[in-house]
This record gives structure tokens, sequence and C-alpha cells, in this order.
């Protein structure tokens, strides 16, 4: 078995949004209690929790979406702390992590010794945590999490340890359910029942379960450890002056790690870019994307990491274009003389939807049109809409990059309120001013509770006024009333003028804009 | 001349003269004016109000044509940043074969250049007064790969070559009165002219949008008839007796009021 540490920052997606364990606070998804405080936990506040029960438990409650991007950069800090006394750290997720404890334990002299070292680090790194060190990793988690700060598990005790654990420790909500209406309510009598039985009963992940209920490991430790493999160069020879050449490198590099990747079962989801200057400079920045990066997204990146670099320096006359540096001024650095892209951050690959186009698939005509279009303008120059949900004619329009996934939590639901067919067919991305004046010539004001001062009369849009032969509304739309910062309260308009073109205006604050014109 | 380079001759001269396959497909409430389709590899212009609904039409027509293997249907919108999908996917265009270029800048004519290889139609609203050499590169390149050149915005009449002029006539919107209702549809006459459509060009009524968000051919607007007593039926007045021998019932109203295009039409009803 192999000696495992493990180090658990308690309730860390509440800790990752700011909130600290002495104030009642909470993340939440979709309504429902992602994880709480320590605080907020005293006062009755669960997991899965709806959000209104929870504030009825705890009114003080601090309610913070939960941030997963937040969560895994800010456990960067606590994974470096761990690194600097021992290499080979696995990030399991954000608020836990595991090295390998046999080496250091002897270096650090004893597995006790270097539980309270690694703690005290992490601790003085600003983080509260818990280390345990025990045979495996889920034993260790549970040592990480038991007593004040963590426990220690001799070797062979695993099994004895975990006995008299409940069984929702396992994260199988199911089989614990159907575990308990057999009977069985902890992990020792899990434990106890026959291994044969067991897989023949539940199957694979049953087995899996058992395994480590008995205190045996499903998997060995595996740190990042294919990094350095996988990773991919390239060099240039003569220097590359332009950052063009180094960009379509970039793309074909990424194609090949993606190759690797792929053999291996695997994907990345952070990205490590260094590029190496002829003087002996090296860049090296680290790039986090949601979904698997495509490569056209990672030579993005790099032109990114390039055009960064230019802006930093303090060059004289740097071009808007930010790429096409005139020779002299590449002299500084002598240009890119190698480039490497090496994947940081490993997750087995759980089968993405490989089509990175949507529903419709490509043609390689499209891709390569789209192509010539990013290497002129830029990554996001070229998108596809999508269709989203919203209230105003610009709300239910989503713009997708090409080559980029659709955001995956598109808003959804009903939306009182939302505008009827037919929809405006030009809808400006910022809505000009107008102005609605009634037959004495005052503008028209809508009171809070939507009563309009007076029937509109005339309207003008950029200086040119025009008699209004039919005007319908006020249609109010009160959005996000409950988050202060987001808030928006506007009534909406069809005003229909004698030219026979129709508006849909919008006023807000007492000011009239065009949000969309029925062209 | 030996025979076989004159067969060769005479097979690349019909390759040359022979239009690309098929036309651009149109919404089919447009065929009336559009009969047949777009001609590949032709500049279409639009302008004067109404433009951008014509150009969503003429969009959404590509665009639902499309194969589901993603062969076929892909429009690129250049230069159109306030493009209303919404309303475009309304007329039946499938938002996942557009393509946007919303700011292209200076590098429009690159941008076009690229799309006309591989779409079959190009919206484009020219953000300055197209050079000589860019039109002429252009209209080289969409006749090449038989992709429709759609011209909107201030400068689609400094584009020359264009072969259909589209523009809207006589349009109304219903649906809003004064401070109810909703606006549910607009009458329009769509309007074809250039040499694409010679002699007086051709019309066509529709309802764009119509409410639901479609393109409908719109009825012809009837006269609205009016009940009156048989007293109030001026001498001379045309009256059509009913059968049985009484005066009709109903009469049209004053010809004023009508529609002037339907005004010398059938009267009553």
């Amino acid at each position: 078995m192999t000696r495992v540490l493990a180090v658990w920052c308690p309730d860390w997606p509440v800790t990752a949004v700011g909130v600290d364990a002495g104030t009642a606070g909470a993340a939440v998804v979709q309504g429902r209690i992602a994880a709480c405080s320590a605080a907020a936990r005293a006062e009755g506040v669960r997991r899965g929790q709806k959000l209104r029960d929870a504030q009825r438990r705890c009114p003080g409650l601090v309610v913070r979406e939960r941030d997963t991007d937040a969560e895994g950069r800010l456990f960067e800090a606590v994974v470096e702390a761990v690194a600097e006394l021992a290499p080979r750290v696995e990030v399991v997720r954000p608020g836990l992590c595991a090295i390998a404890a046999r080496g250091p334990a002897r270096f650090y002299g004893g597995e006790e010794a270097l539980r309270v070292l690694v703690q005290d680090t992490v601790v003085e790194a600003g983080h509260d945590c818990g280390s345990g060190i025990a045979d495996g990793l889920f034993a260790a988690e549970l040592a990480a999490r038991a007593g004040q700060g963590g426990v220690v598990v001799p070797e062979g005790g695993a099994a004895a340890f975990l006995a008299p654990y409940p069984l929702s420790v396992l994260d199988r909500p199911e089989l614990a359910d159907l575990l308990a209406r057999l009977g069985v309510r902890t992990l020792g009598a899990f434990a106890d029942l026959p291994s044969g039985h067991v897989a023949g009963r539940f199957g694979t992940d049953g087995a899996l379960a058992h395994r480590l209920a008995r205190g045996e490991e499903p998997r060995p430790i595996a740190p990042v450890r294919a990094a350095a493999d996988l990773s991919v160069r390239a060099a240039f020879d003569p220097p590359a002056e332009h950052a063009e050449q180094v960009v379509f490198a970039a793309k074909r590099l990424a194609d090949e790690l993606h190759a690797g990747l792929a053999a291996g079962g695997l994907s990345c989801v952070r990205l490590e870019v260094e590029a190496g200057f002829a003087d002996g400079h090296v860049l090296r920045r680290l790039w986090r994307h949601d979904g698997r990066l495509s490569s056209l997204a990672v030579a993005e990146r790099v032109r990114w990491q390039l055009s960064a670099w230019r802006d930093g320096r303090p060059a004289a006359g740097t071009d808007p274009e930010g790429i096409e540096a005139p020779a002299e001024e590449e002299a500084v650095w002598g240009g890119v003389t190698w480039l490497e892209l090496a994947p940081d951050q490993l997750v087995p690959d759980g089968g993405r939807q490989e089509a990175l186009w949507g529903r419709t698939a490509v043609t390689d005509r499209i891709a390569r049109a789209a192509d010539r279009i990013q290497g002129l303008l830029g990554h996001g120059a070229i998108t596809r809409p999508v269709l989203a949900g919203g209230r105003g004619p610009g709300e239910q329009v989503v713009r997708v990059p090409v080559g980029d996934l659709p955001p995956a939590n598109l808003p959804d639901g009903p939306w009182p309120g939302r505008l009827t067919a037919p929809a405006p067919a030009v809808v400006p991305v910022a809505a000009p001013e107008a102005r609605l004046l009634d037959a004495d010539g005052e503008p028209v004001v809508v009171s809070a509770r939507c009563a309009v001062s007076a029937p509109p009369a005339a309207l003008l849009v950029g200086g040119r006024p025009a008699a209004v032969t039919g005007w319908t509304g006020p249609w109010p739309a009160d959005e996000r009333w409950w988050d202060p910062e987001k808030a928006r309260r506007r009534a909406r308009f069809q005003v229909v003028t004698e030219t026979g073109a129709a508006y849909l205006l919008a006023v807000e604050h007492g000011h009239w804009h065009v949000e969309a014109t029925y062209d | 001349m030996p025979e076989a380079a004159l067969r060769d001759l005479a097979r690349s001269l019909e390759h040359a003269s022979a239009p690309p396959a098929r036309a651009v497909p149109v919404l089919h409430a447009l065929r009336p004016v559009v009969p047949g389709g777009l001609r590949p590899g032709s500049a279409v212009g639009l302008d004067g109000p109404g433009a951008a609904s014509l150009a969503l039409a003429l969009v959404a027509g590509v665009s639902r044509h499309g194969g589901a293997d993603g062969e076929g249907g892909w429009c690129g919108i250049v230069g159109v940043p306030s493009f209303g999908v919404v309303a475009a996917a309304g007329m039946g265009a499938e938002p996942e074969r557009l393509l946007l270029v919303d700011d292209p800048g200076d590098r429009w004519p690159d941008v076009v250049a690229a799309l006309a290889e591989a779409v079959e139609l190009v919206l484009l609203c020219p953000p300055e007064r197209p050079g000589a050499a860019a039109v002429r590169r252009l209209s080289a390149l969409a006749r090449k790969h038989g992709c429709v050149l759609t011209l909107t915005g201030p400068f689609a009449r400094d584009w020359p070559g264009v072969r259909l002029r589209l523009r809207l006539d006589a349009v109304a919107w219903e649906g809003v009165g004064d401070g109810h209702g909703r606006l549910r549809g607009r009458r329009a006459r769509v309007v074809a002219e250039g040499r694409d459509a010679p002699g007086r060009g051709r019309r066509a009524d529709l309802w764009l949008p119509a409410a639901d968000g479609g393109v409908r051919p719109a009825e012809p607007v009837r006269p609205p008839l009016e009940i009156v007593p048989p007293a109030a039926v001026r001498d001379g007045a045309p009256v059509h007796t009913r059968r049985d021998g009484a005066p009709a019932a109903v009469r049209a109203l004053p010809a004023q009021a009508m529609d002037p295009a339907h005004a010398g039409g059938k009267g009553i009803a």
C-alpha cells in the first residue's frame, strides 16, 4: 500500500468566493447550497439545501454564486506551498491535494512530523487546512478531515479507521440508500460483505466502493508525471521575427498535443506556453480553459502572450496591431527561438462532445475560411450565433467564436414579459438615444406605477422628428431586482411613425433609447 | 484542327459559359419577385427602408436549405453588427449556419474574399466607398465560387454590376393602436428591379414579417364593406339587385377611402 498524505482545505468553495470561516456564508449553484462555512453550518445550513430554507435558518447568510474558476486559481497557492516541501503534488480537486508520503516522511523525520509541517506550511500560506496520512487516498482524505486538523492512520489500520464512518462518505447516494435498506449502515459493515457478491450485485462501481470501504486502493496515486512526456516543442532557426510564424507553429503544435493527449485518454484543462527568445529570455504563462482547448484557441493564446509581451516593453512606437514589429525593435530580444506547449493539468477525458461546432457539422471549406479570418482579425472576430433565453431582442443571442464550444449554462426558463414575435430586424449593439415628445412638446414620462404622462406625439431619433401614428406600451421589465449591481428597470414601447418605420423604445431612468428597429 | 482538340475546346467553352449548378434558393414567398432563386455569383443591392428585413429574408432563404451534414446553406454576414438573429430565425434561418463578422474594419475585402469561397451568400455592409479594385476582385471571386453578394448600407448604391435591386414599397405596420395592441406584422410590396428583373420589374405583396415572424404572401386589400339601409343609396350609384328583386343591403365605401390600387376594382364583393 502507498502511504498518502492528503491536504484538505475545509469549505473551499466558500473560501474561494471570499467568505472566511467565521462568517456565515454559502456558495450556491442554481438556488441550492453547494458549500457553506463553519459558522453557517452551526446555524443549521446544510449542503444541498434550498437557498430559501438556508436563509430561513440563518437570516444573515452571505450568499455568493459558486465560482469554480476562482476555486482552482486560489488553490494554486496551497499547492505551491505543499510543493515547497515535497514535489509532485496531485490536485484531486480544488480544496484537496495529495502527495506520496513515504519519502518525505523519511526526510522530515516521521509521519506525524511531516503531517504537522505540511499543515503549518499551508496555514502560513494563509489557508486553514487539515492534513492526514493513511493508506490510500480515500482513507487519507478522511484522516485529514478527522480530529483537530487531521490524524495519522498507522499502516494497515485503514480498514479499522474507516469502519465507523457512514456510507455517505463514499459519495454514492444511490448505493448508500440501497445498502441502508439492506441494513448496512457503516463502511465496516459494507466491508464485511463478501467481495464476490458485492461485485455480482452492484457491478464495477459497487466493487470499487467495496475496495474503498476495505481500505484498499481503487487506483494508485497519479502525480502529474505525464506532463513532461506530452509537451511539444518547436524550434525556430533563424529566430522567428514575426508573431505570425510563431502562431502558425503553435497551431501545429496544438494539434500534435491533442493527438498525444487523445492517445492517452486525457484532456488538458490548463496549458503552459513557454516561448524562448534569442537572448535567453523566456516568457512563461499558464492558460486555463473551461472546456478542451481547441488548437485555434491555443494559437490565439500564444498570440495574446506575445502581444502582451510587446505591450509590456517600454518600446517607443508600439503599433496597435501589436504583432508585426519592425526589425530594429525585435532586435531587443532577438526573436523567438523556441516554443513549447506543456499540458499542465490533466484530467481523464470524460468524453466531451468532439464536434466543436455544435449540432451542424462544419465542412472543411467553412473551417478554412474561418481560419483565415481569425488569422486576420483575431479569434473572436468571426462568431456563430446561439439562441438563448432572455426578454429583450439583444439578450436572446449569444455569439460564440468559431471553434469554441457554446457556453454550457445558457439561461433557460419562462421569460414573463418577453417580446412577442415578430422580432425586430435591426438590433443595434449600443442603443442610440431618442426623445419621445407629447403633443405639447414635453418629454413623455413613465411613472413608477407605469402610468404614461401623455400620449406620445413625436419621436426624435438622431435629431429628425417624426409624428407618431401608433404606439403601445409601457411593458415593464424589472430584471435582477434582487441584485443591486445588476438590477435593471425598464419600460418598453412599440412606436410607429408617419414614415412607416416601427421602433422598439425603452425608457430607463428617464432616458429613452431605441432598443431595436423593425426595419 | 484535330477532332480531339476541338472536342476539348468545346467542352471548356461549355464549362465556361454554363452557369454554376443551381440557383441560390430564396424563401417561398419571395419566388414571385425572384423566380427560381438568385443567380449564383451575382450581386444584389438592397436599399431604402426595409433593407434590413429583406436582408434577413434572403439570408433565411439560403440558410434554411442547408443539409444536416453541414453541406450548403451557409451565410456570411460582414459589417452588420445589428443583424437581428432572432428575426432571421423567425423567418426560417438556422442560426448555426450563420457566420458573423461584426467589425471587419478596413480588412473587409479580405474577409469577404475568404467567405466568398466557402458560403453561398455574403451579406455585406461596406464600411467605406468600395474601391474599383476591391469590387473587381470580389465580383470575380463571387462569380467563380457561385456566391451571391448582397449589398446593404449607405454605400450599396456605389457597387457597380448589381443585377438585381430589391426594395420595399407601400409599407404599413399593423396591430398597434393608440396606446394598445402590439405589432403583428407589416404589409409591404417588394419591388425587384434591374437586369435580372427586366422591364418594369416584379412586384409582390407580402407580409414581411407576418404575425409569427415568418414571410408570407399577403392577400390583396379588399375595399371594406359597409351595411346601409336601402334608402341611403344615392341615385345613380351602382346597386346590384338581389335575386329576389330587393335592393342590395351593402355598398362599397367612396373611392377616396379605398386603397388607390383597388379603387377601380370590383366594387361590391
